[in-house]
């Protein structure tokens, strides 16, 4: 009686209700997985833990650390430059330091590795011409450092994005207020605008190191056993797949411990943002200043993407005339096509679970809101058999026999990307005044007009962000793609990979080349608009 | 509420146009190869025959997991992978049946097909020594274990032991001698490499040519497409080395080889147009794109390898049963996880 009574008394029920389905639904293959744990193999996890675990879990640390080491300092610094000075380029950095995101992780370090290897242009061109200095480059680069520094510099993004967004919306208030106190730029940059902005920096560091977790194809290649390497070795290679589950189940819940902490220690610091929320006028850089602006902006976009881009367009030119255009369009075509729609679903379910999370203040909500994120800690490959799994072994699912649809891929695709478009959402969301929700509700405004009338236009560049996002992390899918695609459906992430992994670069350059033109359209595009809002605002 | 059941069937609707029509006359691959050759193979048979044919690349032990798991209901005909073990791992776990066609007997070298009928080869490649023609007398080396010895002290280079082709060479020689020689040749080899396992089989001879080390053990197809890029610098690298097949002498066991293989599915929905691909797959027309193109060995005896690959001359197999690289292959993980090849 008291649950019901209780139940009764909850607010917007419907929307609560709701979320909790969906939510349902989509937490199905974690259930699953868990619901595997208790077949207990101990002697192939004292096996796994005594050989491998704790060197492989030593080594996802150490370049865990590297990468988001990497992925800050090319990250904060240029998004504080960009948000708060005036010089020349300034504009096209904006745009220019998002791009990395639209290549792929294992393009990045495939397309390294071939540039430093020996037979690679630097290494070549020495021997050819300054062979006195080619022995000093005579080194081997496939190194958990090196592949570190390649991980940084495709996915410092992350947290460009997400700094730059709190940078320009911390109000001027906090900034006049320092300002006033006598803080010098540096300090108050250390001493405020950092603090600040930690809720959002660690959300970009978070995707950061999410991705590391799931990376597999480049750390392969380096010779870097991570965790990942280490369910894929139980489930594949020891062919026991109770092990695997079990060391995915205790990812997942070493990262939901994280999250879990994470949130309390923003608790008891939380502040709003001003609802001043006008950028500050932009300060005009000192000569000394200039040099740190031109160098922190530029290194970022030159090797994270000046490079490379260059390096895959010449091949793809060299490659001219074996191109098969027709396949390349229709590639093109399926990539886009199921990107787009998994974005927009992710963004409709993203929305709903934080707005009833916002409204409804229960911790059902809260939870919801969480336990669906931790589809990205989740290797894709694991996703991808988890759903496997999950669909043919319910006896009612199984009758449809839907592996193979395009409904499964996509089920697969939002549960695993869901996180990546909540994260600029809840980012917005966090920094509104409860008193917006409040005066709305006063207003006689029901909680679907509030969202409509209220939350969406705020949130707008939130959304917009979020849509570029995932939709570029779609773009880029392979595991999940690989293992639960229809017949004959390729994408151009699956073609490139094929290729690059027989090491035949050449020929895949023209479709990473596509990939990276439909990502940077993608995102100049939409920092465009974005940037347009800001100003306007 | 209107609207929601509207989108729901837009994407209802969205949904089923994305997916592909389905023919009668058609023929369901699930394939680890995704090399322009097969490519090339499955649009001449298509024209050839009129059977579509219909393809989802993996990795072959996701496919065997999404084979074990979708039973009856898998839409599969054909499973096609670049390792004997794998085949031997899918007909363990009975998702395959028996083959029968003359044709295909005829087509392939019976010292390469599978001895219980599970599955056939389409072609076999050599794991081999490659060896610096600077630094290294070839008259110095002679079988896999020899390169545990002194004299090659921090100068073996090869790939990670999380490989398809190294798992198989270790479980050969688990087959061949037993688990203590093997472990005791993991172990000794590690003491020789010249640096942590890494790269891919074609990075191990850039490695050689960049004075990293002086030996390597790959795949015999990796040298005949370095000889013949298009990249002046990888050719130079490919020319750098030369080629040798250990365990030659008379009371060895022959170099380790493995096949790329097919198996019919156990519930294959279009057993005849299977049937019909394997038939084609190994006859002489197909074998010679095989080799041209992607510098294999061919299953067909029939037919000669490319002219690259000829030139390294014949050489003496290990006739090992290749079920046998499956059947020993978790052994073979974990002595290479003692051994700390990593």
């Amino acid at each position: 009686m008291e649950i019901i009574k209780k139940i009764v008394q909850i607010e917007h029920k419907r929307w609560v209700l709701g979320s909790v389905l969906v939510a349902l639904v989509l937490i199905l293959p974690i259930i699953f997985l868990f619901s595997n744990i208790f077949e207990i193999e101990q002697s192939a996890f004292v096996y796994l833990w005594k050989t491998l675990l704790l060197d492989y879990s030593l080594n996802t640390l150490y370049l865990i650390l590297i990468t988001s080491f990497f992925a800050l300092l090319f990250g904060i610094f240029p998004a504080w430059y960009v948000s708060n000075y005036s010089f020349k380029f300034r504009t096209f950095f904006d745009i220019a330091l998002f791009l990395p995101l639209a290549i792929p992780t294992y393009i990045m370090a495939f397309t390294y590795s071939d540039i430093l290897s020996f037979t690679g242009p630097l290494q070549s061109f020495l021997r050819n011409n300054l062979p006195e200095l080619s022995d000093i480059f005579n080194n081997d680069y496939l190194q958990i450092e090196i592949l570190g520094l390649i991980l940084g510099l495709a996915l410092y993004p992350y947290v460009y994005t997400a700094s730059r967004v709190s940078f320009s919306l911390i109000g001027s208030t906090y900034i006049n207020m320092s300002k006033n106190l006598g803080l010098s730029s540096t300090k108050l940059f250390f001493k405020v605008i950092i603090p600040l902005s930690k809720p959002a920096i660690f959300s970009g560091l978070f995707l950061v190191i999410m991705e590391v977790l799931n990376e597999y194809g480049a750390v392969k290649y380096f010779g870097v056993n991570t965790y990942t390497t280490g369910i894929f070795r139980a489930w594949f290679s020891m062919g026991n797949e109770n092990a695997a589950i079990q060391l995915a189940c205790l990812l997942i819940f070493i990262v939901f411990t994280i999250l879990f902490l994470e949130k309390i220690s923003y608790k008891k610091s939380k502040f709003y943002y001003s609802t001043n929320t006008k950028t500050e006028k932009l300060n005009i850089p000192t000569s000394k200043k200039y040099f740190y602006i031109y160098t922190l902006c530029s290194i970022p976009f030159i090797m994270g993407f000046l490079i490379p881009f260059i390096y895959i367009l010449n091949n793809s030119i060299l490659n001219y005339s074996n191109t098969d255009f027709d396949k390349l369009l229709d590639l093109s075509l399926n990539s886009i096509s199921v990107s787009t729609i998994s974005t927009i679903l992710i963004i409709i379910i993203a929305l709903l679970f934080l707005y009833v999370e916002k409204i409804s203040k229960l911790k059902i909500n809260t939870f919801i809101s969480q336990v669906t994120t931790l589809g990205y800690v989740i290797p894709g490959a694991v996703i991808g058999l988890a759903v496997i799994l999950l669909f043919t072994k319910i006896p009612m699912l199984k009758s449809f026999s839907l592996i193979g649809s395009f409904y499964v891929l996509i089920y697969a695709y939002v549960f695993r990307f869901l996180a990546v478009g909540k994260s600029p959402i809840k980012s917005s969301l966090e920094k509104q005044p409860e008193s917006y929700d409040e005066t709305a509700k006063t207003l006689g405004l029901g909680p679907f007009k509030i969202l409509q009338k209220i939350h969406f236009p705020i949130n707008r560049l939130a959304l917009i962000t979020a849509f570029i996002v995932t939709f570029v992390d779609l773009l880029k899918e392979l595991p999940i793609t690989l293992i639960l695609r229809p017949f004959n459906f390729d994408t151009l992430a699956t073609q490139t990979y094929e290729y690059a992994i027989e090491e035949m670069l050449i020929e895949s350059s023209s479709y990473s080349l596509a990939i990276i033109l439909i990502g940077s359209m993608m995102l100049i595009l939409l920092k465009y608009i974005i940037n347009k809002q800001i100003n306007a605002s | 509420m209107k609207n929601f059941t509207l989108y729901i069937s837009m994407f209802l609707m969205l949904g089923s146009c994305l997916d592909t029509a389905k023919e009668s006359n058609e023929i369901n691959l699930y394939s680890q190869r995704h090399y322009k050759v097969d490519e090339m193979q499955y649009a001449a048979f298509e024209k050839q025959t009129g059977i579509k044919v219909n393809v989802v690349k993996a990795n072959a032990d996701e496919l065997i997991e999404r084979l074990k798991n979708e039973g009856e209901n898998s839409p599969a005909d054909l499973f096609i992978t670049v390792d004997a073990g794998k085949l031997q791992k899918a007909s363990d776990l009975n998702l395959l049946q028996k083959i029968s066609s003359p044709i295909i007997n005829q087509n392939v070298d019976s010292a390469l097909k599978d001895v219980n009928g599970y599955w056939i080869p389409i072609t076999y490649r050599a794991r081999i020594i490659v060896y610096s023609k600077d630094r290294v007398n070839a008259d110095d080396l002679s079988t896999y274990a020899n390169l545990t010895s002194e004299e090659w002290k921090n100068k073996v280079l090869v790939r990670s032991s999380s490989n398809a082709y190294n798992q198989a060479l270790l479980s050969s020689i688990v087959a061949n001698k037993g688990v203590d020689a093997a472990s005791k040749w993991a172990t000794n080899l590690v003491k020789n490499f010249a640096r942590d396992p890494k790269g891919s089989d074609r990075d191990q001879v850039k490695a050689i040519a960049a004075g990293q080390g002086d030996l390597a053990i790959v795949n015999s197809y990796y040298i005949g497409l370095l000889l013949s890029s298009e990249k002046e610098e990888e050719l130079k690298a490919g020319n750098s080395v030369g080629v040798f097949f250990p365990n030659q002498g008379e009371n060895e066991s022959g170099s380790h080889i493995n096949v790329s293989g097919i198996g019919l599915t156990k519930n294959a929905p279009n057993k005849d147009n299977a049937i019909k691909l394997m038939e084609f797959l190994t006859s002489e027309s197909a074998q010679n794109t095989y080799v041209n193109t992607s510098y294999e060995y061919p299953a067909n005896p029939s037919v000669e390898p490319n002219e690259i690959v000829k030139k390294w001359g014949s050489f003496k197999k290990d006739n090992l049963d290749l079920n046998q690289l499956g059947v020993y292959r978790s052994k073979a993980i974990e002595i290479f996880d003692k051994s700390g090849w990593k």
